[in-house]
């Protein structure tokens, strides 16, 4: 069993707060990504559980073991840095050996385990190679058969795709998935990149400012952010500030106007309605009755290819985003810069999320 | 809480580096304090404190000429320095052209000789110009000068030279193309940009002239002794605390030149 | 993996658009710094190097000829020779303490401290450096005198004897180490700084102690560096003129003192010269020699 405990862990530096007082429990075999923008903390969350950096307070364990004042080396901990951190001066073979090295692990056996380490990621005939003639995927590979041929208890991720292209990132996302799944490794992931996040985790944990703003399984975050800097963070442009009527079934615009919302919990005080940009509808005439509404005036239209944006001036005085199928795909016709329009939604589709 | 390996690790390279860090400053801390004390011959324990041994230093006229003679003859090296080693950076930095790294390795010649092998091969060569010319520059003013830009050259080329290549050639592009000519850019874009690297190059171009020994050893004249010179014929025959006030003075100087150039440049890279 | 992915990530050393353009006029632009250059260096070494294989004279100092004598005149007298003999061997000694005391404090210096206090720490570094021989040995004898700083402290402690201590080899190594100390610090820490500290990090989680770390990692990565650094030191030791003159007194005899006294005092410019060509090329070949001997074991992944 290596189940990771945080428990109230904080660092400070000075009077500057990097991680406040957090605490995660993260189950056997579970993969949890860390996060956030830069600067929210996640890196140095993970650092600490590595131990390169010392908790200002609380505790960490692993499997039941309080590993907080433990060095890094005494911890057990597979890790894959952004760089991927491959000794310049050693072979791949004796990259990968080197934590078994420190084991004291025997030569033959050690081999035996280096081959294996690197076939399971496809580079059995690279192990005489320098880190320098690989390319920076097959490093990337290296430096995770290194990580995991010590049998670590955790596995950390730190940032491990952000210097890959596009499809190598989503080539080795899947892979880093599979052998963690396969091995049944509880692991944590730092990233910034949330597609990052949500196609890899079991469940994210969204910081900022050194503090958690939201735990949960991905598809639970991304429908339902809880805060301001949650949803935005996700992606969704249109926050609208208001409050919620008296009546919990309505949401009236700090602008003006009131729309109607369905299956939100209650929220006291200032809140956002968050709305995504592909949740909206436009067009010309008033639309049906039991959509929300706001009038407005196309201010500018940009094309994405399969999709048309739009950035609405409401009447109310707050700017829109809606993202259309394109016409040629099936959408409506291009409406030009300065046509009134009516911004419509399913009242359903607005998402109430907290100020903070 | 933490973690102790790291913690006992940190304080040994800690211990460690304040001992070699003391090892090198303390005798510079220790002549400093000593110079103002009263004792005839510097030593310890001070019998009370005075900064008479500044007033004498400065009457006497071995010291204040040498002071005003480096002060002179450096100053007017690092111009030269800087008239001959500004061109020659932006040939070395900017173009590539065949023989460019033998050209720099020649241009940067004076740093790699030893100073009594430069120094006594100028004072030979300074004498057989002499004897065949009857021009007097072994020990003259010139001839002094001639050796002290020799050393502050390569000093100035190298430092304006690192800034010259630090530099984001984009951004005389961007001043091409809003509308200034070449000499315009120069002066308001590209020398701006540089300026710290310059200044950098020029105070290291002073101070290497400035300290030196080896070179002007063999160049000086009886009534013509740089400071170094005048310290060290001093210490020959003396050791009281006037050296120890000359020595004051000179740190300070120093001390106050380092703290400049490290506003625009980062130390370490001029090594 | 795919070729596309092998190609992509091997991109050029040097990108095109940012190597410098070839410019005609450019290397003219050196021109009157190489001449001066050549006329205050270049010149004076060459006549220096003909002058060393003349003939001197008491009265005409030099005549001109073509004889290995002055040469032939180090090799045979003894003397010569062990002045050749100890200027390398405090050479090595001072190059050595340099390279044990200067590898903690340049590895200090590149991960344990801000980047204030390295600023502050390095100028502390820099001052003895460029405070001058003159000031820095005046300040060691300050010390080192019988009745000097060294000698008080050990009196408080009861030590009454004289210290013996100016003069001597010990003397001269102490001045040494402290003025090239700076050098290797400040040389080292470079070095230092350039690895990533991610891959002691890396080492670290692999469960390796910080000795293993060091030894495993850091120094192999750091040996050109340290390379340069332990042969500029022990260069610049060989040349070493004001310390050997100052704290070594009149008998004790270094390479660099040697070749002014020949050149400036005796007036014997062919040996003077032949002292100054021997100087340079006994370090010049054991500084390439060395040099080779350690890079060709690790040549495969420094360059």
């Amino acid at each position: 069993m290596s189940e990771v405990v945080l428990q109230d862990v904080a660092k400070h530096y000075g009077d500057a707060v990097a991680v406040r007082n957090m605490t995660l429990r993260i189950a056997d075999g579970e993969l949890v990504a860390l996060l956030g923008p830069s600067g929210c903390g996640k890196t140095t969350t993970l650092r600490m559980i590595a131990g390169f950096v010392d908790a200002t307070s609380g505790r960490i364990s692993v499997g039941g073991r309080d590993v907080t004042g433990l060095p890094p080396n005494r911890r057990n901990m597979g890790m894959v840095f952004q760089n991927y951190a491959l000794f310049p001066h050693m072979t791949v073979a004796q990259n990968v050996a080197f934590g078994l090295e420190m084991r004291k692990v025997s030569r033959a056996d050690a081999g035996k385990r280096v081959r294996e380490a690197l076939a399971r990621v496809r580079l059995g005939q690279y192990g005489d190679r320098l880190p320098k003639q690989l390319s920076g995927g097959q490093q990337q590979r290296v430096a995770l058969a290194r990580a995991l041929v010590i049998e670590p208890d955790v596995l950390l991720l730190d940032e491990p795709l952000s210097n890959l292209d596009a499809a190598l990132r989503h080539e080795m996302k899947i892979e880093i998935r599979q052998l963690q799944q396969s091995l049944g490794l509880t692991t944590v992931f730092v990233t910034h990149d949330q597609d990052e996040a949500m196609s890899t985790a079991d469940r994210m944990v969204l910081m900022y400012q050194g503090g958690v703003e939201q735990i949960g399984p991905p598809a639970e975050v991304f429908g339902r952010p809880r805060t301001a800097f949650a949803a935005g963070f996700l992606g969704i442009p249109n926050l609208l500030a208001g409050r919620m009527t008296p009546d919990r079934a309505g949401f009236a615009f700090e602008a003006g106007p009131t729309v109607r919302l369905q299956g939100q919990p209650p929220i006291a005080g200032r809140a956002f309605l968050a709305l995504r940009p592909e949740e909206i509808s436009l067009s010309t005439e008033p639309p049906a009755t039991g959509r929300n509404a706001l009038a407005g005036r196309v201010e500018i239209m940009t094309y994405h290819g399969s999709a048309v944006e739009y950035q609405l001036r409401t009447d109310a005085g707050p700017m829109l985003s809606a993202r259309l199928r394109a016409p040629g795909l099936g959408g409506q016709p291009v409406l030009p810069g300065g046509t009134a329009v009516w911004a419509h939604w399913a009242p359903e589709a607005g998402v109430l999320v907290n100020e903070h | 809480m933490g973690n102790a390996q790291a913690k006992t690790i940190r304080i040994g390279y800690t211990a460690i580096s304040v001992l070699v860090i003391g090892f090198v400053v303390l005798p510079l801390i220790f002549i400093v304090w000593m110079s103002f004390f009263s004792n005839r011959i510097l030593s310890l324990p001070p019998e009370g404190y005075t900064l008479d041994w500044y007033r004498r230093a400065w009457q006497m006229a071995d010291f204040r000429n040498g002071f005003f003679l480096s002060l002179r003859t450096s100053l007017i090296a690092t111009a030269i320095a800087l008239i001959l080693g500004l061109p020659a950076s932006f040939a070395l930095a900017r173009a590539r052209f065949p023989g460019r790294e033998t050209i720099n390795t020649i241009l940067m010649s004076p740093m790699i000789v030893p100073g009594i092998v430069g120094g006594s091969s100028l004072f030979v060569f300074f004498l057989e110009v002499e004897f065949l010319t009857g021009w007097r520059i072994a020990g003259s003013s010139p001839g002094l000068i001639a050796a002290h830009s020799l050393i502050a050259l390569p000093w100035m080329i190298r430092l304006v030279t690192t800034s010259l290549i630090g530099m984001n050639p984009s951004v005389e592009e961007a001043a091409r193309s809003l509308g200034a000519g070449p000499l315009t850019v120069f002066f308001r874009v590209t020398l701006p940009v540089i300026k710290p690297g310059v200044i950098a190059g020029s105070l290291f171009a002073f101070v290497n002239s400035f300290i030196d020994l080896e070179k002007s050893l063999f160049l000086v004249g009886p009534d013509r002794t740089t400071l170094q010179i005048a310290l060290i014929n001093y210490l020959e025959w003396n050791f009281d605390s006037t050296i120890g006030a000359v020595a004051t003075v000179q740190i300070a100087l120093i001390t106050l030149l380092l703290l400049v150039t490290d506003r625009y440049a980062k130390l370490s890279r001029a090594f | 993996m795919s070729m596309s992915d092998t190609v992509a990530q091997m991109a050029p050393p040097d990108r095109p658009d940012r190597r410098p353009p070839r410019r005609i006029g450019a290397p003219f632009l050196t021109t009157p710094a190489l001449v001066f250059v050549t006329i205050g260096l270049l010149a004076p070494l060459a006549l220096m190097l003909r002058n060393s294989f003349n003939r001197f004279d008491p009265a005409e100092l030099m005549i001109s000829a073509f004889t290995a004598e002055n040469y032939v005149k180090f090799f045979t007298d003894a003397f010569y020779q062990e002045v050749l003999l100890r200027t390398l061997g405090i050479s090595a000694l001072a190059t050595a303490i340099c390279l044990v005391a200067g590898v903690p404090v340049a590895y200090f210096l590149a991960r344990h401290v801000s980047a204030f206090a390295k600023r502050m720490l390095l100028i502390v570094i820099l001052v003895p450096l460029l405070i001058g021989n003159a000031v820095r040995t005046s300040a060691w004898m300050l010390i080192l005198n019988d009745r000097g700083v060294l000698a008080s402290v050990l009196g408080v402690f009861g030590y009454e004897g004289p210290l013996g201590l100016m003069y001597t080899a010990t003397a001269v190594t102490i001045g040494l180490v402290s003025v090239l100390l700076p050098f290797m610090i400040i040389t080292l820490n470079s070095v230092f700084e350039a690895i990533d500290a991610n891959l002691e990090d890396a080492a670290g989680s692999l469960g390796a102690t910080h000795l293993t770390v060091m030894r495993r990692v850091v120094l192999p990565l750091a040996l050109p560096g340290i390379l340069a650094g332990t042969v500029l030191c022990f260069i610049l030791s060989m040349n070493a003129y004001a310390t050997p003159v100052l704290l070594g007194g009149p008998t004790f005899h270094m390479m660099a003192p040697t070749v002014y006294q020949q050149v400036a005092k005796a007036m014997n410019w062919p040996f003077g010269s032949a002292l100054a060509f021997i100087l340079m090329s006994v370090t010049l070949i054991l500084t390439v020699g060395v040099s080779a001997l350690v890079q060709r074991k690790y040549r495969r992944w420094s360059e």
